[in-house]
């Protein structure tokens, strides 16, 4: 086990760290507040080769491995929490699901532009009536005449008010229950592709999520995303990797609210000392730094497993529960090293607050990872 | 007319040593002031075509440093590493890095960064450039190549100098000239795929063990000491009228407003 960094992960974080600590720190309370979705710093990671890290060379992308993904997914969101989360989707559940499940065909047409940052995808399966319980998609895709037909409300889509390529989850056998969900991706500016309104959100508010609601909205055969009725499969295999990368995000907001409470501790002084040197506060930098370490570690290995194309699902369900319940947590402290300060958005702590807690809820709530990872234990 | 660029970079010490300074991957990185050199051979690569190559001392560890060059755009990357080299100080280092670049023979510019993060010397890029006789201009700000002759800008003390250098020539490139480039994950993925970079002893150079390391320099670093800043906490008493006016006073005792 080597658990050094090579010299080109270094080179990835470096790169990535200089463009944030430039482009994205300055500006992250400002699109915070604003919800802004800053394009034109989105534009720089794409040429930068952000959007399509894993992917192949021959597809555009940079054709890095899920170490350096984790890696870059985790320095973005040291910076900013929604870019963080925008880049995540984009790949985990949108990219990489056609990557794996994509015609020829369909990856010629739709990687290269998705990898470059040309076109930003989303990942539509949460309806109001269907988030945790995915089977309970109630949109539908009637085929005929070499085309679907599709209708579907579909909310809470991250990248949702920016996103070109989608795509949307439906029920093309109604009859059929869980096999009965297929995967078509939908483009923006298709008729009856409406974008609804941003949600106004607690934390990641430089992501634009929103509802996509499609009316009557045709999409041709070609675009039935593998078989029908694979719908859960692609969205339970695209979950996996997904979910590494909200671990990234996760790992990267701890460690931003890590960074400022050490500073802070460093240099506040009360009873005439730093806080740093009363107990107290020791033990809250000690419990937040070894829980960022073991975050680390266990974000890392899933990578590190699947660039040896061996099982991961159960190591990067751990990763995203551990991680995601971490970020909570050394935020949480942070906040309360700051004192009244870390309640005042003068302070970026506040935001690594808000920013973290939709960690334990989507891509999978702590819950059902529990429930995952209990089964790779017992058995299903 | 095509340029053939050479770019002495390094690798350097990211946070001050506790105690003897140990350069290995994980503690260096790229000197930041080199960023500005490498740009301008890249932009002056992409107007007049040709090539750059860059070119580094030190150990194995520096190689992450020529990878980066590379990942930039860099064509190619000289690791000139050697256990005799040890110790060298800055006179040693330019008199193997002068009997590299020979070595890479001909050549029509030659850069530096004005100093380094971590020894902050300066004195590489002149004393390389003497060694190898080269017109020099120091702290350049701009470059206009015409033919065999080069028109340099330097800012100074609020001036504007113009130098016109006949090639081939050296220059240390000044920090504000031009904005870096970022490093792409394209090129990351392929620099650190390919690894192409060629690895030089005092064999390839053709210099001797008395001739650089510490034999070879006529200076020695006798001590390394963290400077120790005393800081004196005065509190302010009184409501923050009675504060601020008494901060004024003191700003206005001190000279540090008028």
């Amino acid at each position: 086990m080597d658990f050094l960094l090579s010299d080109k992960h270094r080179a990835v974080r470096r790169s990535v760290r200089t463009f944030c600590e430039r482009e994205i720190f300055p500006i992250a309370k400002d699109i915070d507040q604003e919800a802004r979705f800053p394009w034109d710093v989105v534009e720089k990671m794409g040429s930068l080769g952000y959007f399509g890290v894993q992917v192949p060379v021959e597809l555009g992308g940079a054709g890095l491995d899920a170490l350096s993904y984790a890696i870059v997914i985790e320095e973005i969101s040291r910076a900013c929490a929604g870019l963080g989360l925008c880049l995540a989707v984009h790949y985990g559940v949108v990219v990489f699901p056609i990557l794996a499940f994509g015609s020829e065909d369909q990856k010629k047409k739709w990687i290269p532009p998705l990898a470059r940052g040309e076109k930003i995808g989303a990942f539509c399966l949460t309806e109001p009536n269907a988030g945790s319980d995915a089977a309970g998609v109630e949109s539908t895709a009637a085929y005929g005449d070499g085309h679907y037909v599709i209708n579907a409300n579909k909310v809470f889509v991250t990248n949702g008010g920016v996103a070109d390529i989608c795509l949307i989850f439906a029920r093309t056998d109604p009859k059929a229950g869980r096999k009965g969900i297929s995967v078509l991706v939908a483009e923006r500016g298709t008729a009856g592709f409406v974008v609804g309104d941003l949600e106004d959100l607690c934390g990641v508010r430089a992501n634009p999520v929103s509802s996509i609601r499609l009316y009557d909205c045709r999409v041709p055969e070609e675009n039935l995303l593998g078989n029908e009725g694979m719908g859960l499969r692609i969205g339970l295999t695209a979950l996996d990797t997904g979910r590494m990368g909200i671990a990234a995000q996760a790992l990267g907001i701890a460690q931003a609210a890590f960074d400022e409470a050490v500073r802070y501790a460093g240099q506040r002084r009360q009873f005439g000392v730093p806080i740093s040197a009363h107990q107290a506060v020791q033990a809250m930098i000690a419990d937040m730094a070894t829980q960022l370490d073991a975050a680390r570690l266990m974000v890392y290995r899933a990578a590190i497993l699947s660039d040896r194309r061996k099982p991961f699902g159960q190591e990067s369900a751990m990763a995203k529960l551990f991680a995601s319940e971490t970020a909570c947590k050394v935020t949480d402290l942070a906040v309360q090293i700051h004192g009244g300060y870390g309640y005042s958005k003068s302070y970026p702590v506040e935001r690594y607050y808000r920013d973290a807690r939709v960690t334990r809820i989507y891509e999978g709530t702590s819950e059902i990872h529990r429930i995952v990872i209990s089964r790779g234990v017992m058995g299903a | 007319m095509r340029l053939n660029i050479i770019v002495c970079i390094k690798s350097v010490v990211l946070d001050v040593p506790q105690g003897p300074v140990v350069r290995s991957a994980e503690s260096c990185e790229l000197n930041p002031f080199d960023r500005p050199a490498l740009e301008l051979a890249l932009k002056l690569k992409e107007l007049h075509g040709g090539t750059v190559t860059a070119v580094t001392m030190g150990p194995e560890s520096s190689t992450s440093a020529l990878l980066e060059a590379m990942a930039l755009g860099v064509d190619r990357g000289i690791l000139l590493s050697d256990p005799a080299l040890s110790g060298s100080d800055t006179l040693a280092t330019s008199t193997a890095l002068a009997a590299a670049i020979h070595a890479i023979y001909p050549f029509d510019l030659l850069l530096f960064g004005t100093r380094t993060a971590d020894s902050d010397t300066g004195q590489v890029g002149p004393q390389t450039s003497v060694l190898l006789d080269l017109p020099l201009v120091t702290g350049a700000h701009a470059v206009d190549i015409l033919q065999t002759v080069m028109r340099v800008v330097r800012r100074a003390d609020g001036f504007r100098e113009v130098f016109e250098v006949t090639l081939p020539a050296a220059l240390t490139v000044h920090p504000g000239a031009v904005q870096p480039r970022d490093i792409t994950l394209y090129g990351i993925a392929s620099s650190f795929e390919s690894r192409l970079i060629e690895k030089w002893g005092l064999k390839e150079i053709g210099l001797t063990p008395d001739q650089v390391g510490e034999a070879g320099s006529p200076t020695r670093v006798y001590a390394l000491n963290r400077v120790k800043k005393d800081r004196i906490c005065d509190f302010l008493p009184g409501p923050t009228e009675e504060m601020a006016d008494e901060l004024i006073r003191r700003l206005l005792e001190t000279g540090l407003i008028k």
